[in-house]
């Protein structure tokens, strides 16, 4: 099977001359589930966001790729309302995010590296005691479909500490879909898991390309963020240096690609 | 009812982590033993009537002894970012706070009753002809001290002193409590009338409302990044 061609950029060519530009701002789509404008947050001096701007569909799965301290988290702590904006501000099914009230949290799911979960209770515990805090009422229906769809049915009845860092991971990604959100956000879901408890999660994951989801996916990982992703940004210095479509990416290519890109990001 | 859902979620998630570590209620109990068997050592009764200075130690444990738990009130949020989960969701700050409180409520007010038992124990203490009334006091003490010491746990959890760092805030904070909870309680246990608590009664509820509605009201800027 022939490659796909590389990505905009000439590899041959310097990275100076080649045609990474400063910022791409991300194409307008109607409608968005998710948009974001000249979306910024700053740490006293640091800038760790720098005026993102962003639009994402139903059924777009966009990996944000780029290196330590590149603030991707920030990013997506900002787009999931867990962090305030210094400076422009997140719409999510068109709700802005206004951290005066809270009903627009329940468009959202988050599954970090950490799982979010409590230790001490067993994982049905778990999603029940979230499901109230999302105002769900159907638990004993949904509870149960939640573990299956992860892989858990027959993991309800331990104590989230008993089980493994892969299960774990599974479970807090129940808990994350537990409220059906439109927009999912994954803040490095590989961190820590084995090849095979990262093969089974990324099954997982696939699942949610339905076309009904929007999923932002935050990783250092190229080959996993390139998997499931039909678009894609590589963040430098809180901004998109370089933003594109998985299928214009050559997967070989990549690696040497996001180099450069990086590169000319801290130039 | 969804707001009262949530507050309700917190509370049974809070109590039944509680009913498994049993980390916080161990070390409030034991120290409220200990406390209680050291004054006993501690004082002359040749010299010093129990009775006379007993509602002064009985408040003085619950605060120190109680501050050892609610201090704690974050610790295992911390664990594998369980409360970064608390906050995905839609509740509330406020409603997020009054579950923790009501939590941290019900596992002072049970150490309150126990320090209450060790000093009569110790200090062979009547309890005067209003328990009941005593009881009261110690439970709108309690919850001005959790409603104040939740809202500060969350403050002091954010910083890398920690725990040191809760009685420095929360003591200064504490002093009406400590005043009015103890003229209380001394004339209740001496047996005077009902009467003479009541403007105490009064500024214990005060406290305890104030203690709350601030809490609810400053939770979010605490744990809003």
């Amino acid at each position: 099977m022939p490659s796909r061609p590389p990505p905009r950029v000439d590899l041959d060519l310097p990275v100076e001359a080649s045609t990474v530009p400063a910022l791409v701002t991300a194409r307008r789509v109607e409608p968005a589930v998710l948009s974001a404008r000249a979306l910024t947050r700053r740490y006293g001096a640091v800038v760790a966001v720098d005026g993102i701007d962003l639009d994402l569909a139903a059924g777009d799965f966009l990996t944000i790729f780029g290196p330590n301290g590149a603030g991707k988290t920030s990013l997506l702590s900002l787009l999931g309302g867990r962090l305030k904006p210094s400076g422009g501000d997140v719409h999510v099914g068109g709700q802005r995010l206004d951290f005066g009230e809270t009903s627009w949290r329940g468009r959202i799911g988050v599954l970090s590296h950490q799982s979010f979960l409590y230790g001490h209770l067993t994982v049905a515990e778990n999603l029940r005691f979230f499901g109230r805090l999302f105002g769900l009422e159907d638990l004993d229906e949904r509870v149960p479909e939640r573990l299956e769809q992860v892989g858990l049915a027959n993991r309800g009845d331990f104590l989230a500490r008993q089980l493994s860092h892969g299960m774990r991971q599974r479970a807090a990604l129940a808990r994350a879909l537990l409220h059906d959100p439109e927009l999912v956000l994954l803040d490095e879901p590989y961190t820590g898991l084995d090849p095979h408890a990262a093969a089974v999660l990324r099954g997982v994951l696939s699942s949610l390309k339905d076309g009904a989801r929007t999923v932002v996916m935050v990783t250092h990982n190229l080959t996993q963020g390139l998997e499931l992703a039909n678009r894609i940004a590589i963040q430098v210095r809180g901004r998109f240096t370089w933003t594109g479509e998985r299928d214009d990416v050559d997967a070989d290519a990549f690696e040497h690609f996001y180099h450069e890109v990086v590169e000319s990001g801290r130039a | 009812m969804t707001y009262l859902g949530q507050v309700y979620a917190i509370v049974w998630k809070d109590l039944l982590l509680e009913l498994r570590t049993r980390e916080r209620i161990a070390a409030m109990g034991a120290f409220a033993v200990l406390a209680g068997v050291l004054f006993n050592y501690s004082i002359d009764a040749t010299i010093v009537r129990p009775q006379d200075i007993a509602a002064g130690l009985i408040w003085m444990t619950l605060v120190f002894g109680g501050l050892l738990g609610i201090g704690r009130t974050f610790y295992l949020e911390a664990q594998d970012g369980a409360f970064q989960g608390i906050l995905t969701s839609p509740a509330p700050k406020d409603a997020i706070f009054l579950g923790k409180t009501a939590a941290n409520f019900v596992l002072l007010y049970v150490v309150a009753l126990l320090v209450v038992a060790v000093f009569t124990l110790f200090f062979g203490l009547h309890l005067g002809t209003s328990p009941a009334l005593l009881a009261l006091v110690l439970a709108l003490g309690a919850l001005g001290f959790v409603a104040l010491g939740t809202l500060f746990s969350a403050v002091s959890s954010g910083t890398h002193m920690g725990e040191t760092l809760l009685p420095i805030l929360v003591f200064p904070l504490l002093v009406p409590m400590v005043i009015y909870g103890v003229s209380a309680t001394s004339r209740l246990l001496v047996g005077r009338p009902v009467a003479e608590v009541a403007g105490n009664l009064r500024m214990l509820a005060a406290f305890a409302v104030l203690a709350v509605f601030a809490g609810a009201g400053l939770f979010r800027y605490v744990v809003e990044e």
